[in-house]
């Protein structure tokens, strides 16, 4: 393979790794909080079409962005009062939540097809962009790319770095731990479990805003899911969850390019690739010990005093 | 905490269950009897002509949601046609997946006296079939299988057609030679259109190559326009498509080449590179087949097949950026196909290992066209 | 702030878990009839179309039993496994990999009579199935890899095999050339029960229904699952390690969701193609949670989801209404039965002071 196309590659798998590391971020942080929101998925879909109405109508991006972002805070509001507030199982609740958030999506959505909108282009930072390769990959994309190279950090330096990080972090190993300081361990959930759904709302708002220009049904095609899956890849690290998104982006990025260049294997095979690979590298870094656990609390309700 | 703790509520739903199970069986008992009874009054042939001033109960079932803009929009369009019709009650099922559920929603409209359905989608086809031979009276047409019965034909559109002449477009507009094809899946319709788009730019570009790379979906727009990236990626500048969103069309506008649209006009989502695109146009074949069953003259155990010249596929407007000497090649052509004259599968073609499939002046089989799994030369890429 | 405080009942409301469901069935389905009207579609029209989709009407019903055979088998799976919390989310592709099994049994030997052919399919959907969910068990049990990724991606994988196979060795050379195997020979066809529309499938439920309710009820093993205890105690209970009881409930379980991946390979479709994947997988996963992973429930929520979406098709034919109203029906009904659930282990009372 060329060097242009390795570069152009990896330029892709950037892209294509973005909102699925926004998706995945945004559900680190409901799970560290102990909230389990598997309704990733729907919020997606119906973040992408919040967004991408609200930048039709007002022909502003940025508000489109940020509708996104509301979309997916209010449907993970959904999520946290039916589990926290009525303690309803964590699991069935997200998984009713992609349910009812995809069929949303379709039936509002459906007349907006067709539609234009303005989005997020790509453009190259002023010293950075000139890099020789990595001002290829990383410095000529869009807007909300380089927001997300900020993300990673950020999220660190809340959770580990600040106090109400440190609450967070607490509320998620051990509830109890949080009542007896005198703070509130509901309140905490539901704050986290909505500001990880507004994260995941900024990926789906992504797709239709910056990745494609577009709306249409079925936008996020199954990210949501990988997303929920790589928190877990990512042993519940920000950093790991950079690698996890790109990697992941980049695997899918990489079989496309080879059939483009005009490969014999079958495509079927080539598609598994991202799959397996995903499971190979958590293989290998379990093997390695370095597996990380969950949050104790993570999918356990906290329940009311009698 | 659960329902079923008291051992009295056990039983009461065993109970229940076992009614059910058992009403169920001596329904279908009856069923069954009332079915053999009915078997020899029926006519070999649904030839009877519905009662003048009752209307024809038309259905359609479409695989994808209808607003998708793509393949079933375009069975869509065709089902206004004929709800337009006066004397026709129409009415459609979308997002019916393939299989057990088709067969349902397909013998619930059988069940309702529908008198004519369409199965707009090629996994219908054994469900189709299945329910066709229980419900005579129902006539069923299939879209782009290949059974038949008694009460059930199958339709396409020789879409090929259209293909070509996008080809001849795509094969004129390109500067580097190289065309890439964004396809969902290697099943034959798909693989039949690259074909003839190949055929069509190397009719008037001997050069030119085609790239195809395969997404194994239908509709997942961010990938489909990865997919044309990844193309572009390696000089592609024209961007053909057999998917159904729009997404390769925005990944050529973004980077200033051309693209080519599928299933109907994609100009609206990317003007500036929009050449042209493979149109459906169904109205002609609906309507047609739902004035046969108003003067029962609809028949049977066939397979239709229309191209260019009853009007089912066509290409769409030209982009601006299309030269006039582009446009007259391709409008001789296409006047040729309308006329009926269809020479795109006409030999000399030699498939991508370099073998030849039909010699010169020879014309494929239509056979050979519904099971064709190989590439013509000039194709990079795999059938599977 | 509210005069109401939470407090715990002294023990569960009984007969609560129905009142439950219903109350958020007439819940959702107001809601969701009441959507009808911002549509400018008739309300009333609405719920008598509902009605006549699907208890109103035999066909319907007999239409849902159908349905409900591949997503109670599964179910059945999944309960299996999360009563000891091991969270498989790979029925899917244990789904899959158990149609694969009997498409492989029914194409290799098309000369055997039925009553030798049928058990092998099964056998090898089972095995299939079983060995499909033992490989992210072993993961788990030697590696500690969450078995919550691994079945899931495991999923995809399967859905990529199952094309593989039916876009190249496995397709049929009379079709055209589309993505099918051959149709299978009639001894691997599950008939129809008598004259109904129902197929022997549903016999292989009732049987696989007894046998969970079974094992659960008379083994000492079953007795200490259905405790639902941390995985650790029950293995030192029943003397058996911990690892192989891991094992052993993820083979079952993928061997039933493979066992149900053979029924409606053989019974519904009577060939492998791509359709054949319907997402049955994680609606057993929906079921299985919704009825606490007991079996009657299972049966009755799995016929209760397929009712659902049986008379959400009526909605569509009749009314023209979009099919993503049923999604939104389904979501609601789950939703408002999790909240509802609450007030099985609390009630609300007058603030005292």
């Amino acid at each position: 393979m060329d060097w242009d196309i390795l570069v152009a590659l990896l330029a892709a798998a950037v892209q294509s790794g973005t909102p699925i590391l926004y998706a995945t971020l945004g559900e680190m942080l409901s799970e560290k909080g102990g909230v389990l929101n598997l309704g990733v998925e729907g919020m997606m879909s119906v973040a992408a079409l919040a967004a991408f109405l609200t930048a039709h109508l007002t022909g502003s991006a940025w508000l489109g962005l940020a509708a996104g972002g509301a979309a997916g805070a209010c449907l993970a509001l959904l999520h946290a009062v039916v589990c926290i507030g009525f303690l309803g199982n964590q699991v069935v609740s997200g998984l009713a939540l992609t349910i009812l958030g995809l069929g949303l999506t379709h039936f509002f959505g459906t007349p907006f097809i067709g539609l234009a909108a303005p989005g997020f282009s790509k453009f190259s930072l002023p010293l950075l962009g000139s890099l020789p390769v990595l001002g290829d990959i990383l410095f000529r994309q869009d807007a909300l790319v380089y927001l997300s190279y900020l993300l990673p950090a950020g999220f660190w330096f809340f959770l580990q770095r600040t106090r109400p990080g440190l609450a967070v972090r607490a509320v998620g190993e051990m509830p109890a731990a949080v009542a007896a300081a005198g703070l509130h361990p509901l309140r905490l959930r539901f704050f986290t479990a909505v500001a990880g759904g507004g994260l995941v709302g900024l990926g789906g708002a992504y797709l239709s805003l910056a990745y494609t220009h577009l709306w249409t049904n079925g936008l996020s095609a199954g990210r949501g899911w990988i997303a929920v899956a790589l928190v877990i890849f990512a042993f519940w690290k920000p950093g790991r969850a950079v690698i996890g998104a790109y990697l992941f982006g980049g695997v899918m990025a990489f079989q496309l390019r080879l059939q483009a260049t005009g490969t014999n294997l079958p495509s079927s095979l080539l598609l598994m690739l991202p799959y397996a690979l995903t499971v190979l590298v958590l293989v290998f870094s379990a093997w390695r010990g370095r597996a990380a656990g969950a949050p104790a609390a993570l999918g356990v309700n906290i329940e009311p005093e009698g | 905490m659960n329902l079923f703790t008291s051992m009295r509520a056990k039983l009461a739903v065993l109970c229940l269950a076992a009614a059910l199970a058992l009403s169920l069986a001596a329904c279908g008992e009856q069923k069954a009897e009332q079915k053999a009874a009915e078997k020899p009054a029926v006519e070999a042939k649904p030839a009877e002509t519905p009662a003048a001033d009752k209307k024809l109960k038309v259905g359609f079932i479409y695989v994808s949601p209808v607003g998708d803009a793509g393949y079933s929009y375009a069975h869509h369009q065709g089902e206004k046609a004929v709800a337009a019709l006066p004397y026709v009650e129409a009415s459609y099922v979308e997002s019916v997946p393939e299989g057990a559920d088709s067969e349902r929603v397909i013998t619930n409209m059988a069940r309702k006296d529908f008198d004519l359905v369409f199965a707009t989608s090629f996994g219908y086809m054994d469900s189709t079939l299945k329910v066709a031979k229980e419900y005579p009276k129902t006539r069923f047409m299939h879209c782009s299988g290949f059974k038949t019965a008694d009460n059930m034909n199958n339709y396409f559109g020789r879409m090929y057609q259209a293909r070509y002449l996008t080809g001849m477009v795509a094969g004129m507009m390109t500067k580097k030679n190289i065309l890439g094809y964004v396809a969902a899946f290697p099943i034959p319709e798909v693989i039949r259109g690259i074909n003839a788009f190949t055929l069509g730019a190397r009719s008037v570009n001997p050069q030119a190559q085609v790239r195809v790379v395969w997404t194994k979906t239908w509709y997942d727009p961010a990938l489909e326009k990865d997919a044309a990236v990844s193309l572009l990626d390696v000089g592609a500048d024209v961007i053909a498509q057999h998917q159904d969103s729009p997404g390769p069309q925005e990944a050529a506008q973004q980077r200033g080449v051309y693209s080519v649209g599928y299933n109907s006009d994609m100009s609206a989502f990317a003007p500036k590179s929009h050449l042209t695109a493979a149109v459906w146009n169904w109205a002609p074949l609906y309507v047609q087949t739902v004035e046969e069953v108003k003067n029962g003259a609809w028949k049977g155990n066939q397979a239709i097949w229309w191209g260019m010249d009853k009007g089912v596929v066509d290409i769409a407007p030209y982009g601006p950026m299309v030269p006039d000497e582009v446009k007259a090649k391709v409008e001789a052509r296409r006047a040729e196909l309308k006329a009926g004259t269809d020479t795109v599968f006409t030999g000399p073609i030699r498939d991508q290992a370099g073998k030849e499939r039909y010699a010169a002046g020879q014309k494929a089989p239509d056979a050979d066209l519904l099971g064709m799994t190989w590439f013509v030369e000039g194709v990079v890429g795999t059938t599977e | 702030m509210p005069a109401l405080r939470v407090i715990k009942r002294d023990e569960p409301w009984k007969g609560g878990a129905l009142v439950i469901v219903l109350g958020a069935l007439a819940f959702s389905l107001g809601a969701g009839i009441l959507m009808l009207a911002a549509q400018g579609k008739s309300p009333l029209q609405g719920a008598v179309v509902l009605w006549q989709g699907t208890f109103g009407n035999v066909f319907a019903l007999e239409d849902a039993l159908r349905k409900s055979v591949p997503i109670f088998l599964c179910s059945l799976g999944v309960a299996v496994a999360f009563r000891m919390q091991v969270w498989n989310i790979g029925a899917e592709g244990q789904f899959a990999l158990g149609a694969i099994g009997a498409t492989w049994a029914a194409l290799s030997f098309p000369g055997l009579p039925a009553f030798l052919l049928l058990p092998l399919m099964f056998l090898a959907a089972l095995v299939a199935g079983g060995l499909w969910a033992l490989v992210p068990a072993w993961l788990r049990l030697r590696l500690k890899v969450n078995e919550i990724i691994t079945t899931l991606m495991l999923n995809y994988i399967a859905i990529l095999l199952l094309d593989f196979l039916v876009f190249g060795v496995w397709k049929d050379p009379t079709s055209f050339g589309f993505p099918m195997t051959p149709e299978f020979p009639r001894a691997a066809l599950l008939g129809p029960i008598g004259g109904t529309r129902l197929h022997w499938g549903f016999a292989v439920c009732l049987a696989a229904g007894a046998g969970f309710w079974a094992f659960f009820r008379f083994t000492l093993l079953g007795y200490e699952l259905k405790a639902g205890g941390e995985g650790a105690r029950v293995a030192r209970y029943a003397g058996l390690p911990y690892g192989f009881l891991v094992g052993f409930v993820m083979t079952v379980s993928g061997a039933l969701a493979g066992l149900a991946g053979c029924v409606e390979t053989s019974a519904v479709l009577g060939r492998l193609q791509p359709s054949l994947m319907a997402g049955y997988g994680y609606t057993a996963i929906v079921v299985a949670w919704l009825a606490r992973l007991e079996p009657l429930p299972i049966a009755l929520a799995s016929f209760l989801l397929a009712v659902l979406r049986v008379g959400v098709e009526n909605l569509q034919l009749e009314m023209q209404i979009p099919a993503a109203y049923g999604s939104i029906m389904e979501g609601l009904i789950l939703l408002s039965v999790l909240a509802g659930q609450f007030f099985l282990t609390y009630r609300l009372g007058r603030r005292e002071g």
